[in-house]
């Protein structure tokens, strides 16, 4: 009888702590999206992330950090919300051991220490022009619109069911001097090595 | 023979035979432990490795949200057919990429990922392990395996028997060959022994083929031979020595009984030379005797008138003393023919015997009244004539001893031993020193004066040589003044011959 009980005790006191833990998980880990936010909000979210985490599979050239801690700077132009949730993303992590700085960029500044530049798609008229300017440079250009590989892009963002997914232009990066870990190429949509 | 051997082959191949099933036992125990537990050791790890690989390529996958490249990370899974199910979870825990083997029963992935770890669930090992990169959790991959424990154990167990029978067999074969190098030895030194024993042949030696226990057994027992060798040899001699003795105190022995008998005779004859004599000197001393008894009554009765006091008391002497000479001279007769004459064995109421001749003397006798008591006498084998004399003298000796007593007291008894019978006549007379007992049996000899107690001193020496002449003895004991008790002895088993 007292071993019955005490059996279902705990039993109970599990069944509390797994209805707990789903309760946390359902409403703190996993937040439904707020219904103010639109789908383009998550969509600029979803890429303030991937801008991040592409820093992990890229390889630039030794001489480009001074110091191992040296910062990875990525550089936002024409999409100052995404600037702004990536400042926030980037807050205490490191990638690869260095520390990642958000800057906003309004103009080509050819001087500015910059290792990803994401142009959006306000500004995606002048990515030509952007890409001319800085072509010998080993910065990681990554667009959003449709036919930026061929303006010198290396990774542009694509809408794909729904889903936030990206191509990448092989050849562009190479002649830039940027190593494309095959992890990442292994999750692109589309991996180009003859863009024109 | 045979079967010995076969026990001592038997016994070598049990040992053989349970060492080699004990040692490979223990040592297929172990063995199988041990590889029980490398094989649970390396599943967990491969399939930990295979999940931390798994996880690593999946991490970009996860990264960029492309279930796609996860299920296509999964699906390389094919290759391991021990992977029965496999999936990935994202770092908020929903099931982001899955996999199932073909054919695969019901997947039943966990809903939520564990913390990283691995256990077995029933015939499976389950392994939960983390993906991270740059400090961060991307997401859980679940891998299930396959985990046949229990069907490597029972192929070991297959191939623990088959290498048991067949080291067995080979035990078992090898033994039987290094046993005949083993047994041959033995069986050596045990023919040795049987054909000492048939043979008693000491000189025999075992050859000695090995220098092991057995060689030093095959010593032993040749110094044992070598050993009882000698002593045979010794004791042989000694006997032989021994036997030699024997028959020289044979001849010894002979010879002196050759004497004893030479001398008996000679004995014999002096005796019977003596006997005769003495026998001669007495019947011809009777005659001289006679003469002067017979002529000195004639001159007595014719002419005592003639005679004054003096010559009558003279010739008084004369008769009396010719008187005491005849006794003599009687008795001495009477001894000298106890030796020539046969004795007349019979069976004598030793008892009546007693009482009619103590009887017949009392009539005679003249004295204060005299206690007899005559107890009970066992019947005795002899001579009636002899023993009546032996009756006669001891009896008439007791009455002429104590006659001088007040109240004098004659006992007579007996008592018995296994082998003979000792009669006894006490009485409470005038008894001797003790210090003359050796005179007393002596022909003449006397302890009292003639005018004391009368009697010729023969008596005694008469009834010493009947006793002997009975296969007895005769003692006495006695104190002056305290009586005197004579013994005589007659055993119970009639002995052959008599003297």
């Amino acid at each position: 009888m007292t071993s019955n009980m005490a059996l279902s005790l705990r039993q109970l006191s599990r069944l509390l702590a797994f209805i707990g833990t789903v309760f946390i998980i359902t409403t703190v880990l996993v937040p439904a999206p707020a219904p103010a936010e639109d789908n383009d909000a998550l969509e600029q979210r979803v890429k303030a992330a991937f801008l991040y985490k592409f820093a992990g599979y890229i390889e630039w050239p030794q001489n480009l950090f001074s110091q191992p801690d040296t910062p990875i700077t990525i550089a936002v132009m024409g999409d100052d919300p995404l600037a702004a949730e990536l400042s926030q993303l980037v807050v205490g992590r490191t990638v690869n051991g260095r520390p990642v700085t958000v800057r906003k960029l309004r103009d080509i500044e050819p001087s500015a220490v910059v290792h990803i530049l994401f142009v959006g798609r306000d500004d995606s008229a002048r990515l030509g022009e952007v890409a001319r300017a800085l072509q010998p440079r080993p910065i990681l250009i990554v667009t959003e619109s449709e036919g930026a590989l061929t303006q010198g892009s290396i990774i542009n963002f694509l809408l794909v069911d729904g889903h936030v997914r990206f191509e990448i232009a092989l050849d562009t990066a190479e002649k830039k001097g940027l190593k494309l870990s095959s992890r990442l190429l292994a999750v692109a949509q589309n991996v180009r090595t003859d863009t024109p | 023979m045979l079967e010995r051997t076969r026990s001592i082959h038997r016994k070598l191949l049990l040992v053989v035979a349970t060492t080699t099933v004990a040692a490979l036992t223990v040592a297929g125990i172990a063995m199988e432990f041990y590889d029980l537990r490398t094989y649970q050791q390396s599943s967990v790890n491969d399939l930990i490795t295979q999940a931390d690989i798994l996880g690593r390529a999946s991490a970009p996958a996860l990264s960029f949200d492309d279930p796609r490249a996860a299920q296509e990370n999964l699906a390389l899974l094919k290759a391991r057919p021990s992977i029965t199910a496999a999936a990935i979870y994202t770092a908020k825990g929903g099931l982001f990429a899955s996999y199932l083997e073909d054919g695969g029963a019901d997947p039943k992935f966990p809903s939520l990922p564990e913390a990283d770890g691995s256990r077995i669930e029933g015939k499976e090992l389950v392994v939960f392990k983390r993906i991270v990169e740059n400090d961060e959790i991307l997401g859980t991959v679940y891998l299930r395996a396959r985990y046949q424990l229990f069907e490597r154990f029972k192929d070991y167990l297959g191939i623990l028997s088959v290498v048991m029978v067949a080291s067995l067999l080979v035990a078992i074969l090898l033994s039987a060959r290094l046993n005949a190098a083993v047994t041959r030895p033995i069986l050596a030194i045990s023919e040795v022994a049987r054909r000492v024993v048939e043979s008693r042949d000491f000189s025999l030696r075992v050859a000695k083929t090995t220098e092991d226990e057995i060689g030093s057994l095959a010593d032993g027992f040749n110094a044992m031979l070598t050993e009882i060798g000698r002593r045979a040899e010794i004791l042989e001699a000694s006997n032989r020595e021994l036997e030699q003795a024997k028959d020289k105190l044979r001849e010894l022995n002979a010879e002196l009984e050759q004497r004893v008998a030479n001398r008996t005779a000679q004995l014999e004859a002096a005796n019977k030379e003596l006997e005769s004599f003495s026998y001669s000197v007495s019947h011809d001393l009777r005659a001289p005797v006679r003469a002067i008894a017979g002529f000195s009554r004639l001159l007595w009765e014719a002419h005592a008138d003639q005679l004054d006091a003096e010559a009558q008391r003279k010739l008084g002497i004369i008769q009396s003393e010719t008187q005491r000479m005849g006794d003599l001279i009687d008795d001495l007769l009477a001894f000298s023919r106890l030796g020539r004459k046969e004795m007349q064995r019979s069976d004598l109421d030793m008892q009546e015997m007693a009482r009619s001749m103590y009887e017949r003397l009392h009539a005679q006798h003249q004295g204060p009244q005299v206690e007899f008591r005559l107890g009970s006498l066992p019947h005795a084998q002899g001579d009636r004539v002899l023993l009546e004399q032996v009756w006669a003298n001891l009896l008439s000796n007791a009455l002429k001893f104590s006659a001088k007593r007040e109240k004098p007291v004659i006992e007579v008894s007996a008592i018995s031993d296994a082998k003979e019978h000792i009669y006894f006549v006490r009485d409470n007379g005038a008894g001797f020193d003790p210090q003359y007992q050796s005179k007393l049996f002596g022909v003449f000899q006397r302890l009292h004066r003639a005018d004391e107690f009368a009697g010729t001193g023969v008596g005694l020496a008469l009834v010493q040589r009947i006793v002997t002449r009975h296969g007895g003895r005769i003692w006495a004991d006695s104190k002056p003044n305290e009586g005197a008790t004579f013994y005589f002895t007659l055993p119970k088993e009639v002995p052959d011959g008599s003297h």
